[in-house]
């Protein structure tokens, strides 16, 4: 699922979609958000890192390795919430949101999320729509000087979406790569030392 | 410390050093906006690969981080970079707040130098607080746009009449011994 969401066509730039996973790419979506929060929409510090970044995943999008375009996602019980969407300026004309926003669904999807949602600014309406969302109700509500209405898509959940009873090593998995081996399988072929039983035993006696 | 103090709205910019985690993001997002929002420069070239070698200092007004710069030590000269304030607190003078607060940084280490490479339009800025030209008939018509000026971190101690290693200072740590160019490429 990390893999390019474009082929190289001709001079068609490289795109990649992955999870944030290393500070390096957290810093990265951060500062993307900084550059057009608070560079182009004059949004303060204090609104943009709202203390929500330390409990959300954040989606990160490369144009030809460079940082480009980000999303956050947080994760409520039966919706995830798609937010702090952007794309830097000189990216706009290379038709990266809909694409972006179908990956960060595909994501929540494949986690199991049977429902995607997200505050659209009004202005954006008509491209929320075009992507399967529907206004949740008829309010409108404001923040951070734009206003908002609540938007909802359907996730398809497949029958191969995590549970408890899912393979456990699976659940291991980088979460963007669930469908592909992880760093903890390949633990495996080390085997069980069990390295803290004897402490545990110590304390016992 | 600072002996040059300025307020917004009767509120106190607060100058200080970045020394924590969450200090250090404030003043690389302050950067972000204004270098890679305003200015359109790619984040590979604004977060070169110099930030964790570097002193961080930071303007507040009240919670709200408003400007930076980013000071790089060299053994003859302190290098003050990457200055910026966000673009609605601009004319209040946080910018020479800043470069106050790394005057008195360097001078508190023995440096007797500053050194910056300035954008040919900023140059009156520069030489009205002190700066002058490293070789006075550098216009900044070079492949790099780019001037370099000096200043003394002891106004009455003229600066010793020694080059400092322009070439260098650009250039990605570990690239020390290739020639360069600002990394990323050309400056837009």
């Amino acid at each position: 699922m990390t893999q390019h969401a474009t082929t190289d066509l001709g001079n068609r730039p490289e795109i990649t979609i992955k999870l944030a996973s290393t500070s390096d790419e957290m810093m990265q979506c951060f500062m993307l958000r900084a550059a057009v929060f608070m560079g182009e929409q004059q949004c303060p510090y204090w609104e943009e890192y709202d203390g929500n970044d330390y409990t959300a995943s954040h989606l990160i999008l490369y144009v030809d390795g460079e940082p480009a375009a980000s999303i956050r996602v947080r994760w409520f019980a039966n919706f995830a919430k798609l937010e702090r969407a952007i794309i830097l300026k000189r990216y706009r004309s290379y038709g990266l949101f809909l694409p972006f926003v179908h990956w960060a669904k595909e994501f929540c999807r494949k986690k199991g999320y049977p429902k995607a949602y997200l505050h659209g600014q009004k202005r954006l309406w008509p491209i929320f729509e075009r992507d399967g969302f529907r206004k949740v109700d008829d309010k409108i509500f404001h923040f951070s000087d734009h206003e908002y209405g609540a938007f909802a898509c359907d996730l398809d959940v497949g029958e191969d979406s995590p549970t408890v009873t899912t393979d456990p090593m699976v659940l291991n998995r980088p979460e963007d790569q669930l469908d592909m081996p992880g760093i903890l399988e390949e633990s495996m072929e080390r085997g069980t030392s069990n390295p803290h039983a004897g402490w545990t035993e110590r304390r016992a006696t | 410390m600072n002996s040059k103090t300025t307020t917004i709205g009767g509120q106190a910019v607060t100058v200080k050093l970045a020394m924590k985690m969450e200090d250090s993001l404030q003043a690389f997002a302050v950067r972000a906006a204004c270098f890679i929002g305003e200015q359109d420069i790619p984040y590979s070239e604004e977060f070169d690969g110099h930030d964790f070698g570097a002193t961080h200092i930071l303007a507040c007004l009240g919670e709200e981080p408003v400007g930076t710069v980013r000071l790089r030590w060299f053994k003859s000269f302190a290098m003050p970079e990457r200055l910026a304030v966000m673009q609605r607190f601009r004319g209040n003078g946080i910018g020479q707040l800043l470069i106050e607060r790394c005057r008195q940084l360097a001078e508190s280490r023995g440096a007797n130098t500053l050194y910056t490479q300035a954008l040919p339009q900023d140059v009156s800025y520069w030489e009205k607080h002190g700066w002058r030209r490293l070789d006075a008939e550098d216009t900044g018509k070079g492949l790099k746009r780019l001037v370099a000026m000096v200043r003394p971190v002891d106004p009455s101690r003229p600066l010793p009449d020694a080059d400092a290693p322009e070439q260098v200072t650009l250039r990605n740590e570990p690239q020390v011994d290739t020639s360069g160019l600002p990394v990323g490429g050309d400056r837009r």
